[in-house]
């Protein structure tokens, strides 16, 4: 880890005019379980470290008619244990819950998730976000490629081929969830949908913020009466690792056919992956073994397999065949316990 | 708390658990010098390649460092251990991604990392040589005549003339990957150094006296002049076995340049990259047996990857060799094994050294033999197990009382194994998720092989104070496997003291006897009985001028800890000091030859049949240990709570070993050295494991104990994968089994 001067200040205002306007020169630090990952590693190498843990404005959810408001600062446990988050986001709360281990439950944040850097290996060992050679040749297409993406890369040519790391982003996504940020020119709130970019050149990072500006918060609608949502997650271990592939579905139904359907992939491509044909084919239909296998065809159908990760074609189909039957199964539930 | 004797068989508090757990215990990187600087290494980045120069970046001010290369080394440049080909820091070519070739020092050791970045290797590169095919088809000579550091023949009947009699003849190919120790703490050293007092380290290691051994010729100096101390150490798994010299070897070299102690630690990365790994393996296995199910011949060609240098690849490569036929009566059996050099950072010990390789083919192979022959595995298995007098393939002939068909009957009771897998085959037609259930039998054979023991020759000592403490003098090293409170019950029994009375001194080679290596299941078994018989030595001594009574106490009854005491005072007020040393001599009738790989290749074996119950979705590709079962005949447990936390610990590391550690290459290099992207196991993967003990007390073993360190990472892997066997009918020949191979396996199934 290389020396830096660590800020610790109290206002959201203040944080934002302690960063830099260069990517790099300062680090945000939230719960810091990947921020102190990548400084040991030399990835990230911050001349200033600015801590969020002093400013209050960032932490808590607030629960209101409107629907919920939840800090930036708050915490993946506290997020999982929230009475409303339980009851009207279940998907989100498994997704929250699913986070390995405890103690990354309880250090890590929602924001943090929001914009933790990718696991790829390339981006990991030094080679940055597009991993190029010295010619300027993509390497993971010719590499070893097998967590790496399946949708939204441009296939041997050079530009991103990570997976966004996010847990939270595919559910939240699935609720219409935008997000808040702030900076030295005040607060802008954008569709979290939209937060997620694809960088064009090195230096860029995987999101729309400014190098000097913060989440704040994120901003769920009232949840929609009788919604069924499911967060299915495919992992080679149980525990400390990121999934394979996650689908998160949300559900409005009109007795026992679906209104229409909000369906995200994650850990399959750059930014979490809308699976929009899915959706489409799922209007009108009954949830049964038949058509969730079918909407989960229509999910990876744009698919694009590199070298080593055909099987995460198949992880995702089935990801989202098994989110839509658990979300289906939790309306049965609730339909026998009312 | 004070136990009732006799401690053996008793789950006593550990010796050093009080200290670990306050945080009193002191490891290397909490031990600070003063004037102490930092240090790091600089590697070569190309797996095989002449260095044309080194270029150091001017923005770093290199005054204030202190810049170590091969040119400094004041004697050899080598780290000694069976060969002296591997050198401390690479001269002219370097044949390995990660080889050391540059030592920096600062007393900031945040100013070293970036130094380290500025330093600019210049390599011409040379052909290199990545898998053991290529090593074997000598595509390029990267070592010696032929890149083969070691081979075996092992013989016995007439392979040749026996496949006339095999009615049926399965043949067979299985690879395994490396896997990484992963112990807790990282490596690490500090030394002092210079040409006045010589040179001291100390640090995290199994072996003191290996890291003394390569200390003298790298600086010229008597053997008095190097001094190595063990600091506490957070585990090794055979990770610190050799590789523990070379940092050593490193921080003394910039110690005595600088003039100033230096530490050395390598983070998680470096030494996951860096230190040495279990060789890859590859095992080709043809088996001629009758049509019910005995066998007639055995041939086994066994290979593994050494490497870049040959370290301890011919003793891993021995002990794999001997163990490749398991514990199988065959008349006539052939094996031949290499072990070969690549351009990756040189394989090295790692728990079960070499048998986990050979055992996985073996108990693999052999579940396909038994479907060849239309029998049940374990019917199979039962047929041709060996029994009392009966002869190894290395024509050792088995003295012990070992009734394998026994161990296995109680694993399967324990596992309700036919209930079960009769239950699987039915279910598994109509489920996603199937379900299998497998096992493996084995034996791991204890102490070092052949005339091993006999080379090493062990020393401990036990010596009494005026005070009537006792202390235990050796070189064995407590690394968490529990050894400093196994020599405490042995000697408190021994003497019939209360063990608080009874001391392990620190292994320092300044201050106690080479006990030889903390390696290869021998410290309870070998240094252990060393201990049983030191101390016995003194207490005759004790006895025969005036401890009171016959077995030291009036009556009959033991003595007192009061009457022992007194004894102590009068004895060293009348001689002097009062200590008894013992060095070990191989058993009565014990024989091996060398030359023909024959005889006794072990003092005594372990033995087990371990059951994996596995469910595998098998569209996900997900596997799951649903249950784990490990019976085991040991001799006589020492320690309950030890011995089954030993177990435990293999099993997981044999778990993570069969299904999620994969090593990934890419030019020699483990581009995956990040516990992020190297997947290991948690607590969350692994199942309950279920322990059960047999006692077959060994009479050469210290209260009956024989060797159980490694024995637990040999059963897993196979007993694993022929439960995803059962499940899907997959063959799989490969391990780690990850969700890729598997996937690969089913499509191949469903085609």
């Amino acid at each position: 880890m290389n020396v830096f001067e660590y800020a610790n200040p109290t206002t959201t205002k203040e944080a934002a005019g302690l960063l830099a306007a260069q990517w790099g020169e300062a680090e945000i630090l939230a719960g810091g379980t990947d921020l102190l990952s990548l400084m040991k590693n030399y990835v990230a190498t911050p001349k200033r470290v600015v801590s969020l843990r002093g400013i209050k404005e960032l932490s808590g959810i607030t629960s209101s008619a409107s629907g919920l408001r939840i800090g930036a600062m708050v915490t993946l446990q506290e997020l999982h244990d929230h009475k409303a988050v339980h009851d009207d986001y279940h998907s989100l709360a498994h997704a929250a819950g699913s986070v390995p281990s405890p103690q990354i439950r309880n250090l890590g944040t929602v924001g943090g998730d929001l914009c933790q850097r990718p696991r790829c290996w390339y981006f990991r060992n030094g080679f940055g976000l597009l991993a190029k050679d010295e010619k300027g040749q993509p390497l993971v297409p010719a590499g070893d490629n097998r967590y790496h993406a399946i949708f939204g890369h441009p296939g041997g040519s050079p530009g991103a081929y990570y997976v966004h790391p996010s847990s939270l982003a595919p559910a939240l996504i699935t609720f219409g969830a935008r997000v808040k940020v702030a900076g030295p020119k005040g607060e802008r709130e954008i569709p979290l949908a939209s937060f997620f970019a694809t960088p064009k050149r090195e230096g860029e990072r995987e999101n729309v913020l400014m190098p000097n500006e913060i989440v704040t918060e994120i901003i769920l609608a009232a949840a929609s009466k009788g919604m069924l949502t499911a967060t299915y997650e495919v992992r080679q271990k149980e525990a400390l690792d990121w999934p394979l592939a996650t689908a998160s579905v949300a559900l409005r139904m009109s007795g026992d056919k679906v209104k229409s359907a909000r369906i995200v992939l994650g850990h399959v491509a750059p930014v979490p992956w809308p699976a929009h044909e899915a959706e489409k084919l799922l209007a009108g239909q009954t949830i049964t073994e038949d058509s969730a296998a079918k909407a989960g065809e229509a999910a990876v159908r744009g698919a694009k397999a590199l070298s080593g990760n055909k099987y995460k074609v198949q992880l995702a189909r089935v990801a989202v065949k098994r989110a839509l039957l658990e979300a289906a199964a939790h309306g049965k539930e609730g339909m026998q316990h009312g | 708390m004070h136990p009732e004797p006799p401690l053996i068989g008793q789950a006593v508090p550990r010796k050093e658990g009080r200290d670990k757990v306050t945080g009193r215990a002191r490891y290397v990187d909490d031990l600070v010098f003063p004037g102490m600087m930092y240090g790091a290494t600089v590697r070569s980045p190309v797996a095989r390649g002449r260095i044309r120069a080194i270029h150091f970046d001017e923005n770093i001010p290199w005054q204030e460092f202190t810049v170590v290369t091969a040119q400094d080394i004041p004697g050899e440049n080598c780290v000694a251990l069976i060969l002296h080909d591997q050198p401390c820091l690479a001269a002219e070519i370097v044949n390995h991604p990660e080889e050391p070739v540059v030592l920096l020092g600062h007393p900031d050791k945040h100013l070293l990392e970036e130094a380290r970045r500025a330093v600019r290797l210049e390599t011409e590169p040379l052909p290199a040589v990545f898998t053991i095919e290529d090593s074997l088809a000598k595509k390029e000579i990267i070592w010696g005549e032929d890149n083969v550091f070691k081979s075996f023949l092992v013989e016995k009947g007439d392979v040749d003339s026996a496949w006339a009699r095999a009615e049926i003849v399965v043949e067979g190919e299985y690879e395994t990957g490396a896997q990484e120790q992963l112990y807790i703490e990282p490596n690490g050293m500090i030394a002092v150094a210079n040409p006045d007092e010589g040179v001291t380290v100390w640090g995290s290691m199994q072996c003191p006296y290996y890291v003394h051994k390569a200390l003298v010729p790298l600086f010229g100096l008597s053997k008095d002049k190097v001094r190595v101390i063990q600091a506490e150490t957070g585990g090794g798994f055979g990770g610190k076995e050799e590789y523990p010299s070379m940092i050593a070897a490193h921080a003394a070299l910039l110690a005595w340049k600088a003039g100033r102690p230096v530490k050395l630690i390598y983070d998680r990365a470096e030494d996951m990259a860096a230190t040495t790994k279990r060789h890859p393996s590859r095992t080709r296995h043809r088996t001629g047996v009758t049509r019910d199910g005995k066998l007639v011949a055995l041939e086994i060609d066994f290979v593994i990857d050494g490497g870049a240098y040959c370290t301890l690849s011919p003793v891993v490569l021995s002990r794999g060799t001997i163990h490749a036929a398991g514990p199988y009566e065959c008349p006539n059996v052939r094996i031949r094994s290499r072990a070969v050099a690549t351009n990756a950072p040189p394989h090295g010990a790692f728990r079960g050294f070499g048998a986990p390789q050979s055992v996985f083919a073996l108990e693999r192979h052999f579940d396909q033999v038994a479907k060849a022959c239309g029998l049940a595995p374990d019917e199979f298995r039962r047929r041709n197990f060996v029994h009392a007098g009966g002869t190894l393939a290395v024509s050792q002939v088995i003295h012990e009382n070992v009734d394998l068909p026994q161990l296995m009957e109680r694993a399967f009771a324990e596992s309700d194994y036919h209930a079960k897998r009769a239950r699987f085959a039915r279910e598994n037609r109509d489920a996603r998720v199937k379900k299998g259930i497998g096992f493996a039998a084995f034996l791991h054979g204890a102490g070092f092989t052949g005339s091993g023991e006999e080379y090493l020759a062990s020393v401990v000592a036990v010596e009494a104070t005026a005070e009537g403490r006792v202390r235990v003098l050796a070189a064995s090293t407590e690394i968490g496997q529990g050894a400093n409170t196994v020599f405490t019950q042995i000697a408190a029994d021994t003497l019939g003291l209360d063990p608080e009375l009874i001391d392990i001194a620190p292994p320092d080679t300044a201050a106690v006897p080479n006990s030889g290596p903390t390696v290869a299941s021998r410290t309870t078994m070998i240094v252990g009985k060393l201990v049983e018989s030191a101390a016995l030595g003194l207490k005759q001594t004790l006895v025969s001028s005036g401890l009171p009574g016959e077995r030291g106490g009036p009556e009959g009854r033991p003595c007192t800890s009061e009457e022992f005491q007194r004894a102590c005072a009068e004895y060293i007020r009348k001689h002097g000091a009062l200590r008894a040393t013992c060095q070990y001599a191989p058993p009565p009738g014990i024989k091996w030859d060398d030359e023909k790989y024959q005889g006794d290749a072990y003092g005594a074996y372990a033995w087990a049949v371990y059951v994996a119950e596995v469910s595998v979705d098998t569209v996900t590709y997900e596997i799951r240990v649903d249950d784990f079962v490990a019976v085991q005949e040991v001799g006589k447990v020492i320690h309950p709570v030890l011995a089954t936390g030993q177990i435990e610990g293999g099993v997981a590391q044999g778990i993570g070993y069969a299904l999620y550690e994969n090593v990934v290459w890419r030019e020699g290099r483990m581009v995956n050295a990040q516990m992020t992207n190297y997947i290991m196991p948690t607590s969350a993967d692994v199942p309950p494991i279920r322990v059960f003990f047999e006692e077959n007390p060994y009479p050469f073993g210290p209260g009956g104990a024989k060797g159980i360190g490694e024995l637990p990472m040999d059963g897993p892997a196979p007993a694993i994968v022929n439960a995803i066997e059962q499940a899907t009918g997959a063959s799989i020949t490969r391990i780690p089994v990850t969700p890729e191979v598997l996937m690969e396996a089913l499509e191949g199934v469903h085609a």
